[in-house]
Formats: structure tokens, C-alpha cells, sequence
């Protein structure tokens, strides 16, 4: 008797089974296109432009020279003007501006005086993001314009101004532009897999033993594990070819570069995708119904998934309970691979240790489910 | 028909002191079986009595907590995978993939008994006309009316020509014309050389069967022939008691559970 | 209407709620499960970068600096590798994410008067240190240039200049988690009646039981006020925890009034229930309506805000978020949990609410009307 027939009788039965289930091909070939575009087109933190309201009470060359350089910052957009401080609580309640200037009445004399003459910036901070960017965006404006006054005040005076200062060059590496996208999509590929491999794999194992049909494959000459690759493997090449498609799309569509070792990014794909699999084979294990698979492959592969990967949110912010916590799910691996692979140019040498995790994860994860099962079966 | 492999044995299903018990719940106590090869078996009990427990024992899906089965001459306890291509099992909820077609279904069938392109096409062709489903290939599981369903379960349980078909409540929630033809197809297999294992409710059925085996609690408590069960429960000098009557009254003497 | 008849649904309706321990498990984990990773993880502000000092002046000027970055708080230094070039693996393997390269000779210029730059490198596959590191740096270099200014006697108080006031209003502390809760606030009602609500109207289908309803004495109307009044007083103590356990354990500051929120609520209630209501009416198995509300749910949470803000995104996803309701309801509880904004600040919002309420819950009746009636 064959066993490579054997299994390849199961597998065809699967793709069967996923080609006649419409909304599941759909939620697995749909939902990564669907999220490459959000991701990808939509998703940014990066504030461009901060909507500004002036109030202008000097009405003097001076205030509308130190107003000019908020235009032309391009940073700050001016969206209108105001006569009190009234307008700026309006336009803050309706949500219409995000931050206000306001140059008080006798501005330019005390320049003139020789005195400090007061600005007010106000910002709001509802939206945090563009609170924290437009706040230090001021600060900068108006340092460089303080420094401006008294250099052209300590020249005319004869005062040597040459204090040595010290300046900062910023670069960013792998990303200089700093484009979302690049750095969401290797992420966003991990996360797809996870969700697409743990969730169906736990539910299309508990749905075979809620039909009955899994009791009538025991006393075939099936052997239990030639049944649960024969199950696995469709759902590990659909996971695969999400990757592969999100990353060709990535390349293509958005720039994405391949950078570093294609074998480093495939090796940890393989052993990321065992991880899942064990995941989804451990919840189908514990589950007593279809449903309750589900709910736990939803709460096991999507929220962690997306929150606790460090996809779109840093994990080394997060408390350290939440970063033990995100050690248990093996995403947060996988995503320093791609990443590390793709922008970084990283290869086997420094991306060893996730690989050897990952690999012993996998280890774990699958022990775990086959004792799980093995006890089942009693 | 006999199937290939080794010459069947005059006893296909030997059971001794069988038992099985999950936790502190004894399901079957201490059985013993006798099924001859080629015979119509017909197990009967109440529901809960033991039958689908002491049927996914002698099919190897279950271990026994103690004592020893022996299906077509082969030690179930100790080598549950030497029989597998042997024996068929057919369950009461038909055990079909209704998003798959018939065909389809059959096809799978197939690949899991490992059957060559040739015999199974021979198989399937002999399935098909044997349930009436020949115009129905395409049609997806889910569609088939009951008694189609039925008879397709039937088909891709014995799709592998087993020597011994277990079947477990087949005809649960058939109506009564499609269950003769049922039972039709049934005797044809038996006359073609195929031992079978029925559990039943309906006792118009089981006259069919060659022997009987009554289980209640747990416990086998009469077998023999349907008329050799008849005639045990007669009165003395009365008539004996149609098959109804003698499942009631033997039921009802060991208690019901 | 019957009100006996809407007691008797609603009280069945509350007792298989009890019964089924899978969706009161949902019910229960789901608000304290999205709190914390919501409140930890998304709400997350930078506080210590893992940082790499790379120190090739070897002057107290030198270490001062480094120490001033590193007192900052936004700046954790890990590691003091002693050359430039082995920050590439720091980066790499995802060890630092933050570099500060001081040059050799530093120090030497600065006493010469010159302007010497040092480096600050951040990591760009990371967004929140690429974003906010080099801006943090600065800081700390500006206080730094002050403090050394201000010990060398230079005196330029006697200049003119600007003393500007940056003052931030409504969230002075700028945390983020004081406009994450209240907008979660709406979106697990969202979920709520979405996954929840669904489900239990597709197991009734599932089961055959709503056929049987429908040969009783009950109307369609009826049924409806009864399916949905349990899943709403769920969904109101839903939110209510939250916004308990916001205020208490998070510390967000309610700013606003009660009655604004209340009617956002009850609005955003209407919309909710009728996504639910529309979302099973479409659904013929508990799984499909669990996938058809992913497929709802997701661009829901990316596009409205409720994650990542919407003045950053291009201006067709900026529109395509206008039709979404979510959005509106966070401008309203953001507005009102952060700013105080009444009804006159967010008219438009409100207005926007209301022309989904009607829609949505409309349509939904209506449809579930059609269902029942047929």
C-alpha cells in the first residue's frame, strides 16, 4: 500500500473542500490584497502637514515676517486667520485646525526695545501623533527665529557671537525616505500567514471530527498523521503563496527591495509556517467544537498577530509582561527575518538566533500537538 | 466474490471477555462473539447499550480496556492496521464530505484504499449502477436525497471489496421503501461473499439476518437465530413471540439503562 | 407590539446568552483583552529607544553629551561598541534601533568656536524610532548647547529674541492612551453587535428554531425589539467597563458631558445593530457570518482613525473614511472625552451619524422585516 496515494487522495479532497467553500477562498486570496492596499497606500504616521490658524494682533512688518516662516516652513499650513483667542477654542472644538499662532499686540516695539517679545503657539493634543510632531516642529521654528533676532542684534552691536555649537546630522538607514509602506509590508506578509495558517488549519481539522468522517477515516487504512499533512499541506501552500504574492505585489507595486539572503527569508518562512501550523494543530487539538477553533484561532493568530509582532507597533515600548507575552507567539520572530532580510540586507549570520527560535518553537509547538493528539485518541 | 488474500477462515469475528470502560463508566462488560464468515450478523440493542463502543473496537478505532478480539484470523488488539484493507465500516451518520460530489467522494475513496487507476475505475462503474447514482456523479453530496446518500455510503465503504462490512444503524431515518432496497443490496453483497456486522433498530430487518446477538447494559444477553431467539422466549406451549416482542421482553428483564 | 410577548423573547433570549459559555467568554475576554494590548501596546509612547553610543572623542565634553542623551528618558544606551562600523550588526540582528556617533576631535572644535555635527542614525524599519529619534536628539543637544552656553559666562540675555510659549491643549501629558480609549469604547460596540449579535441570530436560523417562531402569534417587529435588547444592554455594559476601567486604571481624564456622549452612543447603538442585523441576514452558517464581519470590520478599524490617523493618509482613503461610520462616533467621544466639545462643535459629526443610523438601521429592518414576512 502507498502512502505517498494515500496522501495525495487527502490533499485533493482539501483543495476540494476550499474551492467549494467561495468565502473562504475569498477571505484567503481577498483579504491579503485587501490589506496590502490599506497597509500599503492608507497606513502613515508620518504627519506631513500640520493645519495652523494665525492670529495676527500686532499687524506689523516685523509679526508678519515671523508669521511668513510658519508658511514657509511646509510644515505648518495656514488654514485662517482670527482676531482673539476665542477663535482658537472654536476651531479646536470643531476640529478644524490643529495647532494656532498667536503674535500679541506690541510685538515688533519690544523688539525694538531690545526685550523678548512673547509668542504663543498652541497645539492641540487630541490627536497625539501630530500633537508630538507639531509641538517640537514649533519648538525648532522658533529656536532658529530667536537665534535669527539676537545674532543680527549681537552683529550690529560688535558682540562675537562664536561660541562653538554643536549640531546634529540625522540619517536613516535602510529606509531614508522613511516610507510606510516598506516597512509595513515585510510585516504584514508574517502577519497574513499566521492567520491564514493557525485559523484554518484548526477549523478544517474540528470539522472533520464534528462530520464523523474523521471516525470513518481511523478504520481506513489512513494513518493519522498521512491525514493531518494531507490537511496541512493546502493550507501551508495557500499561507505560502499569500507571502509570496504580498511580497511580489510589495516589490512591484511599492518598491519593496530584497536586500539580503532569499535562502535566510526562506528558511524562516518554512520554519514560521511549521509554528503555525503546530499552533493550529495544538488549538484543534484542545477544541471541542468547530466554533470554539475559530474563536480561539482568532484570538491565538489575529490579535497577537497584529498587535504583538512588532508589525506596525514596536514591541520594545511596550511593559515587559506584554514582551514576554509576545516571546509565546512566534510572529515577533518572523518579522525581524523579513524585515531584517529585506530592507537590512541581513543573511544568515546575524539572523541565526530568530532562525534557531523559530526552529526550536516549531520543535515545541508540534511535540506538543502530536502528545495532544495522542491523547485524544484514548 | 471472494475477496483476494489469504483464504477466509471459517470464523470472521472472535470475541472473548471483551471490555471497555471510560473512567469509571463500564460501556461493555465481558462479551463474547462469534460471527462465521459469510453470515448476515444482525447486533441489536437499545440505544447506549454498547453497540457503536463494541463495533469501534472490532474495527481497531478503539482499544479495549481487557479482553481479546480476533477479526478475519488477525489479532485487532495487538495489529489494528493488518485488517484496515479487509473490513469496511459504514455509521449511522453515512460519514460523507457533502461539499464533494459523488464522484468525487468516491474518488478519495479510492485513493485511500490505495486502489489502481484500472480496479477503480471497474469499482466506481459497479457503485454507481449498483446505487442508481450513474446520473448523478456530479451532483455534491450535500443534494443527494437520504436513501442516495445512503446507498453511496454504502458504495465508498465497500469500494475496496472488504471481506467483512461493519454497519452501524445504516438505515436510521430512511423511509421504508428505500430501506428494502437497502436491504437488497445487502443480500447481494452477502451472496457475493461478504460477512456483515449490522446494527439495527428495526426488527422487519433484522429477520433478515442470519443470527442474532442481543445486547442490553453492556452485556450480550441472547444470541442464535431469529428463530432459535423466537422460540426461547415462548411460552410453554404458546406461540413464540414475534422478534418485537422478544426484544422487549428480554430488554425489560435486564433493565433498561 | 405585544410588551408581554417582547418580555417573554427577551427574557429566552437572555437565558440561551447564559447557556452558551463560548459567547459569554467572548463577551467577557474581548473588552479586557483589547483594554490592555490597546492600552500597552497601540497606545504605547516612546520612552527608551535601545540606544548605541558611539564614543570616538573620549573627552568629559564627549561623556557629558552621551550621559545628556542618555537622562533624556527617550534614549536606553545599550551598548558602547567602540567603532562606527560595528553598529551595522547592532542594527541588523535589531539590537539597537537609535545610533549617536560623536566624532573624534569634537570637543577640540567646539572650544574653537566651530559648529561640529555629530550623527544621530535611526533605524527606518522602524517607524516610531525613525519618526520621533531624531527629533529627541535634538533636544537633548539643544539643552546641551544652553547648559555649555550658559557655564562659558556668554551672555546674550541682553539680546532681543522670541520667548515663545508652546502650550499643548486638552492632553498637556500627550498620551495617546487618553484618545485610544474612548475610541475603543466604540468599536468594541461595533464588534460586539457585529460578532456577537450575529451569531446568535444565524445559530437561531442554524437550528430551525426561527421558522418555529415564525408560526407563533409573534411579529416580525416584535421579534426584532426582543433579539436585539439583550445584545444592547450587553453592549452598554460593555462600554461602561471600559470606560470604567479607562478612567480608573489608565487615569483618562472625562473632560466633557455625560449627554454628548450618551447620544453619540446611542446613534453609533442604531448603526451598529443594523450592521449586525445585515450581517446575518446574509450569513446562512455562523462561520460565514463570522468571515463576512472580518471583511467588514477590518478597513472599518484601519480607515476611521481609530489606529492610525486619518490626516495621514492620501486623500481618496481621507474620503473613502468619510463614509465609514466609526469615524464619526471617534470624533465625537474624542472630542468630548478630550476637549470638552458639545453639540454645536460637532454638529457635523453628529449629522453624519444620524444620516447612518437612519440608513443602516433602516435598511436593516426593513430587510429582516422582508425575511420574516416572506
Amino acid at each position: 500500500m502507498n502512502s505517498t496515494g494515500r496522501l495525495g487522495a487527502v490533499v485533493r479532497k482539501e483543495f476540494l473542500h476550499i474551492a467549494r467553500d467561495p468565502r473562504t477562498l475569498v477571505l484567503v486570496l481577498a483579504i491579503p490584497i485587501v490589506q496590502l492596499v490599506l497597509f500599503g497606500f492608507a497606513v502613515s504616521f508620518d504627519v506631513s502637514s500640520v493645519r495652523t490658524l494665525v492670529i495676527d494682533q500686532d499687524g506689523t512688518p516685523a509679526s508678519r515676517d515671523y508669521l511668513a516662516a510658519y508658511e514657509g516652513s511646509g510644515f505648518f499650513t495656514v488654514v485662517g486667520t482670527g482676531d482673539e483667542l476665542s477663535d482658537v477654542d472654536d476651531a479646536f472644538h470643531a476640529g478644524t485646525a490643529d495647532a494656532a499662532v498667536i503674535v500679541p499686540a506690541g510685538f515688533a516695539r519690544t523688539l525694538a526695545r531690545g526685550q523678548k517679545a512673547a509668542v504663543s503657539i498652541l497645539v492641540d493634543g487630541s490627536d497625539t501623533n501630530s500633537a508630538r510632531v507639531a509641538e517640537a516642529m514649533a519648538t525648532a521654528l522658533n529656536s532658529l527665529a530667536d537665534q535669527r533676532i539676537a545674532v543680527s542684534w549681537a552683529d550690529a552691536n560688535g558682540i562675537d557671537t562664536q561660541a562653538g555649537q554643536l549640531t546634529a546630522q540625522s540619517r536613516t538607514w535602510y529606509n531614508p525616505d522613511r516610507i510606510s509602506s516598506l516597512f509595513l509590508i515585510p510585516g504584514l506578509m508574517v502577519v497574513i500567514v499566521m492567520i491564514v495558517t493557525v485559523q484554518q488549519t484548526a477549523v478544517t481539522l474540528v470539522r472533520e471530527r464534528d462530520l464523523g468522517t474523521a471516525e470513518q477515516l481511523r478504520i481506513s487504512p489512513l494513518r493519522q498523521t498521512e491525514l493531518m499533512v494531507g490537511k496541512l499541506i493546502p493550507w501551508t501552500v495557500l499561507g505560502l503563496a499569500d507571502a509570496t504574492l504580498i511580497a511580489v505585489l510589495g516589490m512591484i507595486g511599492f518598491g519593496l527591495p530584497l536586500r539580503g539572503d532569499p535562502w535566510t527569508l526562506g528558511a524562516g518562512a518554512a520554519l514560521f509556517v511549521c509554528c503555525a501550523l503546530g499552533l493550529g494543530l495544538l488549538i484543534s487539538a484542545l477544541a471541542p467544537s468547530a466554533e470554539t477553533a475559530n474563536i480561539l484561532g482568532i484570538m491565538v493568530a489575529f490579535l497577537p498577530g497584529f498587535l504583538l509582532s512588532g508589525f506596525a507597533f514596536p514591541l520594545e515600548i511596550v511593559p515587559p509582561a506584554l514582551q514576554w507575552l509576545s516571546c509565546l507567539f512566534p510572529a515577533r520572530y518572523m518579522v525581524t527575518i523579513s524585515r531584517g532580510v529585506f530592507l537590512k540586507g541581513a543573511g544568515f549570520e546575524t539572523l541565526w538566533p530568530q532562525l534557531v527560535q523559530l526552529g526550536a518553537y516549531a520543535v515545541v509547538v508540534l511535540a506538543l500537538a502530536t502528545l495532544l493528539y495522542a491523547r485524544r485518541q484514548r | 466474490m471472494i475477496a483476494s488474500g489469504p483464504a477466509a477462515p471459517a470464523t470472521s469475528v472472535s470475541v472473548r471477555g471483551l471490555t471497555k470502560s471510560f473512567g469509571h463508566v463500564t460501556a461493555v462488560r465481558g462479551i463474547d462473539l462469534e460471527v462465521r464468515a459469510g453470515e448476515i450478523f444482525g447486533f441489536l440493542g437499545p440505544n447506549g447499550s454498547g453497540k457503536t463502543t463494541t463495533i469501534r473496537m472490532l474495527t481497531g478505532a478503539l482499544r479495549p480496556t481487557s479482553g481479546s478480539v480476533e477479526v478475519l484470523g488477525t489479532d485487532v488488539v495487538r495489529h489494528p492496521d493488518r485488517i484496515r484493507c479487509r473490513i469496511g465500516y459504514m455509521s449511522q451518520r453515512f460519514s460523507l464530505f457533502e461539499d464533494l460530489t459523488v464522484d468525487e467522494n468516491l474518488r478519495f475513496y479510492g485513493g485511500v484504499y490505495g486502489l489502481d487507476a484500472a480496479t477503480f475505475a471497474e469499482r466506481r462503474e459497479y457503485i454507481l449502477r449498483m446505487a442508481g447514482l450513474t446520473d448523478r456523479v456530479g451532483e455534491l453530496a450535500r443534494n443527494l436525497s437520504v436513501g442516495w446518500r445512503q446507498r453511496l455510503a454504502l458504495g465508498t465503504a465497500s469500494i475496496h471489496r472488504p471481506e467483512l462490512l461493519f454497519l452501524d444503524e445504516p438505515t436510521s431515518g430512511v423511509d421504508p421503501v428505500a430501506r428494502r432496497r437497502f436491504w437488497d443490496l445487502l443480500t447481494d453483497l452477502s451472496e457475493g461473499g461478504v460477512t456483515l456486522f449490522v446494527t439495527t433498530h428495526y426488527m422487519e430487518e433484522a429477520i433478515n439476518c442470519t443470527r442474532l446477538a442481543f445486547m442490553n447494559r453492556g452485556r450480550v444477553i441472547a444470541d442464535g437465530s431469529p428463530r432459535e431467539i423466537r422460540d426461547s422466549l415462548a411460552e410453554p406451549g404458546g406461540p413464540a413471540p414475534s422478534l418485537e416482542e422478544a426484544f422487549v421482553a428480554l430488554t425489560t428483564r435486564t433493565g433498561r439503562r | 407590539m405585544n410588551p408581554r410577548r417582547i418580555r417573554f423573547l427577551i427574557r429566552k433570549e437572555f437565558l440561551q446568552l447564559r447557556r452558551d459559555p463560548t459567547l459569554i467568554r467572548i463577551a467577557l475576554m474581548m473588552p479586557i483583552v483589547q483594554l490592555i494590548l490597546m492600552g500597552y501596546v497601540v497606545a504605547a509612547d516612546v520612552t527608551s529607544l535601545p540606544t548605541a553610543v558611539v564614543d570616538l572623542d573620549r573627552t568629559t565634553v564627549s561623556r557629558r553629551l552621551a550621559a545628556d542623551l542618555g537622562s533624556s528618558g527617550y534614549f536606553d544606551i545599550t551598548r558602547r561598541p567602540g567603532a562606527e562600523s560595528d553598529l551595522r550588526a547592532l542594527f541588523d540582528g535589531n539590537v539597537v534601533k537609535v545610533a549617536v556617533v560623536i566624532p573624534e576631535g569634537t570637543t577640540a572644535a567646539l572650544t574653537r568656536g566651530e559648529q561640529p555635527s555629530i550623527g544621530v542614525i535611526v533605524d527606518g524599519t522602524d517607524n516610531v524610532s525613525a519618526s520621533v529619534g531624531p527629533g529627541y536628539a535634538l533636544q537633548a543637544i539643544a539643552r546641551f548647547n544652553s547648559d555649555r552656553a550658559a557655564a562659558m559666562g556668554l551672555d546674550l540675555s541682553a539680546a532681543p529674541g522670541l520667548d515663545a510659549r508652546i502650550r499643548v491643549q486638552f492632553n498637556p501629558t500627550l498620551s495617546t492612551v487618553n484618545t485610544m480609549i474612548p475610541a475603543l469604547i466604540a468599536a468594541l460596540m461595533l464588534i460586539s453587535m457585529g460578532v456577537i449579535m450575529s451569531q446568535a441570530v444565524v445559530k437561531e436560523r442554524e437550528s430551525g428554531t426561527l421558522e418555529q417562531l415564525f408560526v407563533t402569534p409573534i411579529r416580525p417587529a416584535e421579534y426584532v425589539v426582543g433579539k436585539v435588547t439583550p445584545y444592547v444592554v450587553l453592549a452598554s455594559a460593555q462600554a461602561a467597563v471600559v470606560a470604567l476601567l479607562g478612567m480608573v486604571w489608565f487615569r483618562v481624564p472625562f473632560n466633557g458631558s455625560v449627554l454628548v456622549v450618551a447620544a453619540g452612543l446611542a446613534l453609533f447603538m442604531l448603526v451598529s445593530v443594523g450592521t449586525g442585523l445585515l450581517v446575518s441576514l446574509v450569513s446562512r452558517t455562523r462561520a460565514q457570518a463570522q468571515q463576512t464581519v472580518l471583511f467588514v470590520m477590518l478597513p472599518s478599524m484601519i480607515l476611521s482613525g481609530f489606529i492610525f490617523p486619518v490626516a495621514s493618509m492620501p486623500v481618496p482613503f481621507q474620503v473613502v473614511s468619510r463614509f465609514i461610520p466609526l469615524t464619526h462616533i471617534l470624533v465625537v467621544l474624542r472630542g468630548a472625552f478630550v476637549k470638552d466639545s458639545g453639540f454645536g462643535d460637532l454638529a457635523m459629526s453628529f449629522a453624519w451619524l444620524a444620516g447612518f443610523a437612519v440608513l443602516i438601521f433602516g435598511a436593516a429592518v426593513a430587510a429582516t422585516h422582508r425575511r420574516i414576512a416572506e
